[in-house]
This record gives structure tokens, C-alpha cells and sequence, in this order.
């Protein structure tokens, strides 16, 4: 009796409060709205890494529009689990700033709304980041408009060039001139070593390693994304290079299980010649109050590219706020906005506005903006299985390659472990 | 995070919820006496119900869950579809799996005696009410207390190359060079970890042993001491018999905590190098959560959970038989 009562109760409760959450998205989701300003309140998710910049784009948006933003920072080594729960149990927030790697996995499970429509309203969209464009079409339709820009390019210490009797203007534009200026750099004094990267990290090595494949006219994976191409010589000369650079004793021993975390800190201090990063490093340099100097990762025999990083601004599905959700979007890729970005030090995504927003700063940031421009990445529903995976092959492969030497087989492993991934993947 | 003892809690919630009766079926409700009977197996039934919903909600019903999703393609987003067993089939051609559960075997084997050797002989040193044995206690359990992931974070600190105090050390020992990495040798990499555990956890079951200990009467000792037992033979005769109880209770802890061992290879070695320490439940985080197959993923949990059951069950036998003998 008892139970049979409560029971009851409960039912009504859980119908009213169906009721009342169909209600409460009818209301705000109507479309109609769209016409007009957009209202109501709508939350935001990105990653703490973005922190300060999103924090005053947020700031910036409520104050100039009706619908006022809520921002939520995810840790962001969580992001992409707590995003699959939140979606998942439909608590997915209405605006999402997304890793654009990620962009593929995200449209193929139908976790964003479509907003082609939107995309291709934009009167600047063909001045938009191409390898941003690229990464938010899937099958068809867009997924995400550019968000944040980030590009790879070389740091290198002016003080050390000097010292060592190079050039601090001419920074090197082959990987011969990589090695030969890493072992005059070596040769200053114990503690000083001439290159070095993040040996155990597979997301620093796509972002840094891959633009020398690119430069050379290879790649890693084939244009649809179905074939890995691990195995293509172009690849074979880049683990070389940094086979012989390993060889020759120039980088530090840390570079062996570096997941990421000494590669900054080793250039900060001073004694290291040169590093392959990303724009991120560029006030920490400036902190540290080191002479440095940036250039374009080269190819084998000259030629330049970058990784296209940053982020991407999608609308998950179940959003409740869809008119404001688009509004923000739309606004984050506007000038007002990249402006704000630029302000901190981050890339904008907009090629018609790099150079005045942001590449005017000093020489440093129009190397950065050029290589923004001509950026790349790799697109692929897997692409974190294969490359950012820090156990993954791509990162197999480069460990085994440069610090074994064993180049074939690290390539053959790595080939056929990064195609059988795409395989199980789609 | 302190996956090192997740099976004391269960244990516990699971002795608790076992007073429940079946009351249905023994309440033959003619008598009024029996009806006193039965009303106290509903006070009973009541009292064990928060535990049995505990375990329902916490235990139960994820285990259900984790089942159902190991036998559907399961992605991290979007939708699934039902594939029945072929999560199962491929688990069992998998190399990675298989090279990970190998490593994680061997984790144990090294990590066990090491730390039931330095647990019994710390729990035998701070024994006796001597001076300064509760100092000392405190002393080796303090680690206990810290977060695995901040234990984890202190050691790789410690041994990193150029920067560490403890390479430092080794160092001016001469028994390090400025090359040296002990993360990048699955050995030396492997004993880091073995080490930093062992600082950690090595203080609980010192204490576990010493409850053990303590609770065997000194009149037996003192007899067998009276007998001309001597000291060596003392403890292989009366006090090591005795301690069997809590010998397996430690086993059984220590061995499903090695078992379960992720925080400390996530943390300082990274599955590295070239993914030599991985272990399985780090491959199972690698498959739902770097991979995104949550259903493979649930399916590599289950084949865990039956071999942690398996080993735990065959200890517990193992040294049961023998105390019974």
C-alpha cells in the first residue's frame, strides 16, 4: 500500500518534471529567434589551458549582447570523456571550444549540430584557417566554424648562434643545416646541448615533427585519411635527421622519456640551441628574458610548413540555447573577437586579419602568422588513437626510429599498427 | 586513486549484507513466537538495507552496465550496436592486451614478496612496546596516507635525469652520469616504480601484519620459548602458523592492488619505454578512453575481473586448506 502510494507520487513527479524540461526547451530553442538578438543564458565548455583568453572573450561577448555567457573550464586531459559523458547523458553544454583534431571522432558519432548553413553564410569564410575548414567537414556538412589558430615553428637562441660562431639572423632551412649548427651549439660546453624534442610525447611530435615530412612533400596519412603512409620515404629521411642529431650526441637525455614537460623548460634555461614548439612558448620565452629567435620548420632541402592546432567552436547536439549558441559562434570568429585573442598572444584563424591583428606585434609573430597560414593536419576519425596517443604508433614509431636506430623496422610497425587502427576505426 | 586497497570496502559492505535471511523462506506465521522470529529477521533485513543498497547502486548495477556494454560496439559518443561476443574473441587475439597483462604479471611477482618481506619486518621491529616503536610506527605508515598520484608525481621528481635529488645522489655515488635515464630502461624504470610503491604502501601492511601479530598471545611463545624453541624456530613454528589469517588477507590485498596497477605507470613512466609498462588496466583506459571503444574496452574489465576473482580465490583457498589441516 505504502509503496504503491509512493510509487504513485513519484510517477507525477518524474511527468511534471518531463513536462516542465520539454517546456523549458521549447521556449529557448525556437528557431524563430534566430532572426533577432538571441537571449537567455547558454553555457560554454573549453579547456583550462584557455583559461585567461576565453574568460575575457566571454567577458567581452556579455558585454555587448543580450544573451549573457556562462563559461565552464574542463581539465584537459578530461575533456573529451567528460564532453562523450555530458553528450551522452544529454547535459552537453550549448557552446564547446574543441581541440580541431578531434573534430572527425566528434561529427562521425553525431555529437554536433550541423551549421553548414551558418559557415557558409559568412562573408569571410574563404579567408578562414583552410586546415581548420578542412578538419569540421564531415561528409559533407560542417560541424564547427575556426576558433584559436596555433602553429609549429623553430625556436632557436640568438645568444648560443653568436657564441658559436653562427649567424643569429639566418636561422637554419634544411635538415643539414639543422645538424651542423646543433653540433657547433654542442660544442660550446658540457651542460649546452644543440636540439631537442619531447621523445615520449606523440601529440608535441604531429605538431613538430610532421611539418618536416610536409615540407619535404610527404605525408603521414593519405588525403581521405583511409591509408597511413608511415612507410613513404619522405618519412624516412625526417627520422634520419633526427636519428643522426641523436647520434651525434646534441640533444639532452632527457629527450628519451620526455613527455611533453622539459621540452620549454630546457629552452628557458638558457643552454638549448634550438626546439621545435608552438606560439604558446613565446611569452614564456619572453619571461625567461631569452634571445631568441623563430623560423619555419624546413624540409629536407628547404621548403617550410606548420601543424594547423588550436581549437574549433561547435554547438553540441542537445543544446538548449541554439540561438544564442549561434550568435557566440558566429561572433568568436568575427574581428572583435580575434582581436581579443590576439590581445593574448593567441594565433587568430582568420587570414585576412593575421598580419594586422597579430603578426604586426614583432618579427617572431609574423613568422607565426605566415606559418598559420600555410598549416596543415592530419585529418582522421583516429587521429588521437594514432598520433596522440603517447603509447600509440606514431610515437613508437619516432622512439624506436631515432633512439634505436632501427628506422625500417620502426617504420614497418608503426605503418601496420597505425593502418589497422584506421581499419577498426571506420 | 588508492587502488591498492579497493577490495577492503567491498569486502567489508559484502559481510555486512550477509546477516540479511532468506525470510521468505523459513516463516511459518501460525505460531506467535515464530512471529517474533520473523519480525526480527525484518529489523534485521531493515538494518542490512542501506548496505544492500549500496552495494546494488554501486557495485551491481555498474557491473550489470559494464557487461551489457562489453557485448555491444560501444564509441565514447554516438550510438552502439549489439555484436555479442565478439569483444571477447578479439580480447583474446589481442597483443597488446596480452603484452600488457604479461607485464602486469610481472609487476606482481616482483612487487609482492618485496613488499610482504618489508612489511613483516617492519611490523616484527616496531612489535614489541619498546621506546619509540609508535614513533616509528607513524613513521613507516605516514606514506600510506598520501594520494597515489601525488606519491607518483614525488618520485618521478625525484629520479628524473639532470634535475632529480635522488639522481643527484647516484650521482655523486658515481653510480649515475649525466646520460643516465632510469626511465628510459624498462629495468631501471620498472625499479623506480617498485621503489616509490614500496615507500607507499609498505606502511599498511606493516600494520595489517601487526594487528596479526599482536593478536597472538604471548603465553604461547613464552611456552614454546620455555620448550627451548629458539628465536628462529619460535617464528616458524608458532608465530608464523598463527599469523596465517592475516598472512592471506595481506596476500590477497597486495596481490589485487598489483593487479590493478595504474596511477604509478601512467604517471612516471608513461607505458614507456616503448610501451614496456603498460599494464592491463592501463591498456583498458588506452582502449575506452585514447581509443574511444568503450565496449572493447568494458570487455578487456570483465576478463579482468574474472582473473582477479580466479587468483583471489585460489589464495584464500590455499591458505584456508592448509589452517584447516
Amino acid at each position: 500500500m505504502h509503496f504503491k502510494k509512493l510509487g504513485a507520487v513519484f510517477a507525477v513527479l518524474v511527468s511534471a518534471l518531463a513536462i516542465a524540461a520539454c517546456g523549458g526547451s521549447d521556449e529557448s530553442s525556437s528557431e524563430e529567434a534566430a532572426s533577432g538578438p538571441a537571449t537567455g543564458e547558454m553555457t560554454i565548455w573549453a579547456r583550462d589551458a584557455q583559461k585567461v583568453f576565453m574568460g575575457k572573450l566571454v567577458e567581452a561577448y556579455n558585454k555587448t549582447h543580450e544573451a549573457q555567457a556562462k563559461l565552464s573550464i574542463i581539465p584537459s586531459a578530461q575533456f573529451v570523456q567528460k564532453f562523450g559523458t555530458a553528450a551522452a547523458s544529454g547535459t552537453a553544454p550549448d557552446v564547446a571550444s574543441i581541440d580541431l583534431v578531434f573534430l572527425p571522432y566528434f561529427a562521425s558519432q553525431g555529437a554536433l549540430e550541423d551549421i553548414s548553413d551558418l559557415a557558409n553564410g559568412l562573408t569571410y569564410k574563404d579567408a578562414l584557417s583552410p586546415a581548420h575548414r578542412r578538419l569540421a567537414i564531415y561528409e559533407g556538412k560542417t560541424y564547427a566554424l575556426p576558433f584559436t589558430a596555433e602553429a609549429s615553428v623553430l625556436y632557436y637562441n640568438k645568444d648560443l648562434f653568436r657564441r658559436a660562431g653562427l649567424n643569429p639572423n639566418k636561422p637554419p632551412t634544411s635538415y643539414a643545416e639543422i645538424v651542423e649548427y646543433a653540433k657547433k651549439i654542442r660544442a660550446l660546453g658540457n651542460d649546452t646541448y644543440g636540439f631537442a624534442f619531447a621523445g615520449a610525447c606523440g601529440g608535441c611530435n604531429v605538431f613538430e615533427f610532421t611539418p618536416h615530412i610536409w615540407a619535404s612533400g610527404g605525408d603521414v596519412l593519405s588525403e581521405d585519411g583511409m591509408r597511413a603512409t608511415l612507410d613513404s620515404p619522405e618519412v624516412t629521411d625526417a627520422l634520419e635527421f633526427y636519428r643522426e642529431m641523436f647520434e651525434a650526441g646534441v640533444m639532452p637525455p632527457g629527450v628519451k622519456t620526455d613527455s611533453g614537460s622539459q621540452q620549454a623548460p630546457s629552452f628557458s634555461s638558457d643552454k638549448l640551441g634550438m626546439t621545435p614548439l608552438g606560439a604558446f612558448a613565446v611569452s614564456t620565452f619572453e619571461e625567461a628574458k631569452i634571445n631568441f629567435g623563430v623560423a619555419p620548420l624546413p624540409g629536407k632541402d628547404g621548403g617550410t610548413a606548420s601543424f594547423a592546432g588550436g581549437d574549433e567552436i561547435a554547438i553540441p547536439i542537445g543544446s538548449k540555447n541554439k540561438a544564442a549558441a549561434r550568435e557566440f559562434v558566429e561572433w568568436s570568429t568575427s574581428e572583435e573577437a580575434q582581436a581579443v585573442l590576439a590581445g593574448e598572444g593567441i594565433v587568430p584563424v582568420r587570414t585576412d586579419l593575421v598580419d594586422k591583428l597579430y603578426g604586426s606585434k614583432s618579427p617572431e609573430y609574423k613568422v607565426l602568422g605566415d606559418a598559420m597560414k600555410i598549416g596543415k593536419t592530419p585529418y582522421s576519425v583516429v587521429e588521437n588513437a594514432i598520433f596522440n596517443d603517447n603509447n600509440g604508433p606514431w610515437i613508437k614509431m619516432i622512439n624506436q626510429a631515432v633512439f634505436t636506430g632501427n628506422i625500417e623496422e620502426a617504420q614497418r610497425t608503426g605503418q601496420s599498427a597505425a593502418q589497422a587502427l584506421i581499419d577498426q576505426g571506420t | 586513486m588508492t587502488r591498492h586497497m579497493p577490495a577492503a570496502g567491498a569486502a567489508q559492505t559484502a559481510t555486512g549484507a550477509t546477516p540479511a535471511p532468506p525470510a521468505a523462506a523459513r516463516r511459518p506465521p501460525r505460531r506467535r513466537r515464530l512471529t517474533l522470529r520473523g519480525r526480527r529477521q525484518a529489523v534485521g533485513a531493515l538494518m542490512a538495507a542501506p548496505a544492500v543498497l549500496l552495494i546494488t547502486v554501486f557495485f551491481l548495477v555498474p557491473l550489470g552496465l559494464t557487461f551489457y556494454m562489453s557485448l555491444n560496439q560501444w564509441s565514447l559518443l554516438g550510438a552502439h550496436t549489439w555484436i555479442g561476443l565478439e569483444n571477447y574473441t578479439r580480447a583474446f587475439s589481442d597483443q597488446g592486451f596480452r603484452d600488457a597483462f604479461m607485464f602486469t604479471l610481472e609487476y606482481t611477482a616482483v612487487i609482492t614478496p618485496i613488499l610482504f618481506l618489508i612489511g613483516l619486518g617492519l611490523a616484527l621491529l616496531v612489535r614489541r612496546p619498546r621506546r619509540g616503536a609508535r614513533f616509528f610506527q607513524s613513521v613507516y605508515f605516514l606514506p600510506v596516507v598520501i594520494g597515489f598520484a601525488a606519491s607518483s608525481f614525488l618520485w618521478l621528481y625525484l629520479a628524473q635525469p639532470s634535475v632529480g635529488p635522488l639522481f643527484d645522489i647516484f650521482k655523486a655515488l658515481g653510480l649515475a652520469d649525466e646520460n643516465t635515464n632510469w626511465f628510459a630502461n624498462k629495468g631501471s624504470a620498472l625499479l623506480v616504480v617498485v621503489a616509490s610503491i614500496t615507500w607507499k604502501i609498505v606502511g599498511m601492511q606493516m600494520l595489517l601484519l601487526l594487528a596479526g601479530l599482536q593478536s597472538i598471545p604471548v603465553e604461547v611463545e613464552e611456552a614454546a620459548r620455555i620448550d627451548g624453541a629458539g628465536r628462529w624456530q619460535t617464528f616458524r613454528y608458532i608465530t608464523l602458523p598463527l599469523l596465517r589469517p592475516t598472512l592471506a588477507l595481506v596476500l590477497v590485498f597486495s596481490v589485487a592492488g598489483s593487479l590493478l596497477a595504474f596511477d604509478q605507470f601512467f604517471i612516471m613512466t608513461n607505458g614507456g619505454p616503448n610501451n614496456t609498462t603498460i599494464t592491463a588496466v592501463y591498456e583498458i583506459y588506452r582502449v575506452s578512453f585514447v581509443q574511444f571503444q568503450l565496449g572493447y574496452g568494458a570487455a578487456l574489465s570483465v576478463l579482468l575481473m574474472v582473473v582477479l576473482a580466479a587468483v583471489s580465490a585460489v589464495q584464500l583457498m590455499l591458505l584456508r586448506n592448509t589452517d584447516h589441516n
